[in-house]
């Protein structure tokens, strides 16, 4: 098919040029009045951060466990919410329609698992990180620093999303290359994590959410009541804009309805955006199914998210916080499939042309002629977003480098002073991977946070399950079981990159549809976990020790 | 092993305490509710769905045999144009299918129009300025696309204001006018389908509150169904906790 419309494609140059053009005007050159908002809420966050700055190892990795239960709320939340949920969610449902759902459940559905299997006996155990964790649940230092080997490839793998929208944000505000904006945001994020330590991000992290969930919202009243919808409570009213495009808009003949380039609010019927599994979207229901799932176990695995639970002062507080984390979560994810449904009908002229799509939620406010300082502030939130989740994970990631693999495996005599050096050490070369790492631009933002999922998923999350609810979980097994996840995390990966670079592997078709990196966690994590059971059960048993403070502490 | 160390043993599933049974049978409860929200109510759409085709594809179905067998009239012409451009009219359209349709729909055009060399002129012209611009507001590139707007309309029999018609410009290429061979022809009906035909049943047909229904159970009621898991959790917990004198 591509060989014969090969000389079409040359004579079609035209309508590609016009694509080009009507996304470069939105796009345009620096923007002054975003860029100030930025700047505000950039000094903001520093501010915030040196006046709760961390001033010990504690304070650095837990934040003195001060923080209430809805306060905690609104950091998990913010925490979460990240340039995935803020731009990503919107642009996998503007991509690929209903199957972009696959994605806001699986990252809300999650919360529940790691409620009611978790939270509790996690903040009750009273570790600092996962790998203190799995390093005393398993009585083994190996292991401990196999866990923190983990944390910080999770890290990584979650960073370079974020860095990838914190680039696309930077890219629109600053009117420079990708490139460029991704090294100046990141350089950016690292300053502002490095000085502020734990406590001042959680602190932060409280105001972060609010200017995240303020950003987001006002547009989406804006353009549902510019628009002629239910405005009052955007997150139903955008159904209308759903049912609309699924029958098709025709051009409004008594208002003069338009987008910022001056196209009609009109549509052909898109069913495909709204019906299941669609075959334009090029995805199946087995997809679907394997995406949910995946990002669900990730969830309750990822250390970043688990050591969250750390922060607060008891295990009641822990519960509660995740459900009030849920719920402030929730209020981004109701609204975040409206910005695709609304992009939808505002860039179907095909003279928008092909806009990136984890930048839609911008665009769409751009095309729905928002006050441009209104857009800023969206843009800004989405740095925001991918701030408060970046910090939070490059202190999950530098714990893990100087907390786990330093003090507890390389030198145990080490100060705190020395400590509190490793991490920033460890923050800064996080930094740098997941710099180099962005500017390859891999993926969709959604989908490459959702390795990180994965990875979690097949690897941390047996180990917390079993070695919380089962005593019989022991050594070997765990080791059996992170073997078991980890390899498929490996072949998963190594074939979604080969692909990436262009290199076909055997059977590379096959193992791309079942292990597709974004959701290979189907199969993994059940894998580790039932090999972990079997191993467990034929090797020695957990010391008594293990067991009783199990019993004692965490289950009493 | 010695007696004692087997009073230390802990099992999800075998729960030696009266607190413990509490919290197995309600995780469990919990965790079904969640299961079969999520994934019963997606197998339920897969069970149910059949594939629909959209009424354009049924039309340009009927136009293709006639189109294909070299007898098409104006009118069979002019309903296969408008079902192309209702797929052109669609966002993710993959490039190659892009420039199978834009093939189709100048052959169909030139096919219909009684002066095609004034139509090929039109759009050729329409193609220069188009492609020395920089900007889509530019003057002379709207005046010449508000020009061709009812030239398409009226060749395509739809109303000036339809929103096809004001696709149409963009999609007629006056160098894929007069040929549309047989390879980019096996491809159209395939394309149109796939385009075309959904997944549909009574869940996606029924609406609530504004929403398709499948639509909203997936993306706003599953969350509230979360949230009040964690909250019924959390209540429950704190119940027990306090029955059995569990201290956090």
């Amino acid at each position: 098919m591509k060989k014969i419309l090969l000389p079409l494609a040359l004579l079609s140059l035209p309508s590609l040029l016009h694509a080009a053009t009507a996304a470069t005007q939105l796009e345009g050159s620096f923007k002054v009045g975003p860029a100030i908002i930025l700047i505000i809420i950039l000094i903001l966050f520093v501010m915030v951060g040196i006046v709760f700055r961390a001033k010990d190892t504690t304070d650095f990795y837990a934040a003195g466990r001060g923080i209430s239960k809805v306060g905690s709320g609104m950091a998990i939340a913010s925490n979460w919410m990240s340039a995935a949920s803020f731009l990503g969610m919107a642009a996998l449902m503007y991509g690929s329609g209903y199957h972009g759902l696959a994605y806001v459940v699986g990252w809300t559905g999650g919360y529940v698992l790691l409620l009611i299997l978790m939270a509790g006996q996690i903040r009750k155990y009273g570790k600092y990180t996962a790998a203190d964790f799995i390093g005393d649940r398993y009585y083994s230092t190996s292991l401990r620093a196999v866990g923190a080997i983990i944390a910080i490839l999770i890290s990584i793998s979650y960073c370079v999303g974020q860095f990838g929208g914190i680039g696309l944000m930077f890219k629109w505000i600053l009117g420079i290359e990708y490139s460029l904006a991704v090294i100046i945001g990141g350089t950016v994020v690292l300053t502002y994590t490095l000085i502020s330590g734990m406590l001042g991000v959680t602190k932060n992290m409280q105001i972060q959410y609010v200017i995240i969930i303020i950003s987001f919202l006002i547009p989406l009243f804006i353009l549902t009541a510019k628009f002629d919808y239910f405005w009052l409570l955007p997150q139903i009213g955008y159904g209308s804009v759903v049912s609309d495009a699924i029958i098709g808009l025709p051009i409004n003949e008594t208002k003069a309805l338009v987008n910022s380039l001056g196209h009609d609010y009109a549509v052909v019927p898109v069913p495909e955006f709204a019906m299941p599994w669609d075959p334009a979207s090029g995805q199946t229901f087995f997809q679907w199914i394997a995406i949910a799932f995946s990002l669900m176990i990730g969830t309750a695995g990822l250390p970043h998210v688990i050591q969250r639970f750390y922060v607060v002062p008891k295990a009641r507080d822990a519960r509660w916080s995740v459900v009030w984390g849920l719920f402030f979560i929730s209020i981004l994810y109701w609204s975040a499939p409206a910005y695709a449904a609304f992009g939808k009908i505002l860039s179907a002229h095909p003279e928008v042309g092909t806009l990136a799509k984890d930048a839609i939620v911008v665009y769409t406010a751009q095309l729905g002629n928002i006050h441009p300082l209104i857009v800023g502030l969206l843009a800004a939130g989405g740095v925001s977003a991918a701030f408060s989740t970046v910090s939070g994970l490059l202190v999950a990631g530098s714990s893990a480098f100087a907390h786990d693999l330093y003090v507890k495996v390389i030198n145990p005599q080490a100060s705190p002073k020395k400590q509190l050096l490793y991490a920033r050490i460890g923050t800064i070369l996080m930094a740098i991977i997941v710099t180099l790492i962005a500017l390859k631009n891999f993926a969709l933002i959604g989908q490459l946070v959702a390795v990180a999922f994965s990875l979690a998923g097949c690897t941390i999350f047996p180990l917390f399950l079993l070695g919380i609810w089962w005593s019989g979980s022991n050594r070997a097994g765990a080791i059996a079981g992170l073997i078991a996840g980890g390899t498929v995390s490996i072949i998963a990966i190594t074939y979604f990159i080969a692909g990436k670079s262009g290199v076909t592997l055997p059977a590379h078709e096959f193992i791309s549809y079942w292990l597709e990196a974004w959701y290979f966690a189907w199969f993994g994590a059940p894998l580790a976990i039932i090999v972990h059971i079997i191993v467990s059960r034929m090797t020695k048993e957990t010391p008594i020790e293990i067991r009783k403070f199990l019993i004692e502490q965490v289950h009493s | 092993m010695n007696p004692s160390e087997n009073d230390y043993h802990i099992s999800f599933f075998k729960p030696t305490t009266e607190s413990a049974r509490h919290n197995r049978n309600m995780v469990v409860q919990l965790i079904l509710i969640w299961a079969v929200a999520i994934f019963g109510f997606q197998i339920l759409l897969k069970i149910l769905e059949k594939p629909v085709p959209e009424p354009a594809y049924i039309q340009f179905e009927s136009s293709w045999q006639s189109i294909q067998a070299g007898t098409a009239s104006v009118h069979e012409y002019q309903e296969a144009g408008k079902a192309v451009l209702s797929v052109m009219g669609k966002i993710a359209i993959q490039a190659e299918d892009l420039l199978l349709l834009e093939n189709a729909l100048s052959f169909f055009s030139y096919q219909i129009s009684e002066q095609k060399e004034d139509l090929k002129l039109a759009v050729s012209e329409f193609e220069s300025i188009a492609a020395s611009i920089t900007d889509i507001a530019d003057e002379s590139y709207v005046s010449k696309k508000n020009d061709l707007i009812p030239l398409m309309a009226e060749l395509f029999a739809l109303h000036e204001l339809d929103v096809r018609s004001k696709i149409a410009p963009l999609g007629v290429k006056s160098a894929l006018m007069e040929s549309f061979d047989d390879s980019a022809r096996d491809q159209m009906l395939e394309t149109m389908g796939l385009y075309l035909i959904h997944n549909r049943s009574v869940l996606t047909d029924a609406k609530f509150l504004g929403f398709p229904f499948h639509y909203f159970y997936t993306a706003v009621f599953l969350l509230i169904l979360f949230v009040g898991l964690c909250w019924l959790y959390c209540v429950r917990t704190d119940m027990y906790n306090k029955k059995y004198g569990v201290e956090d």
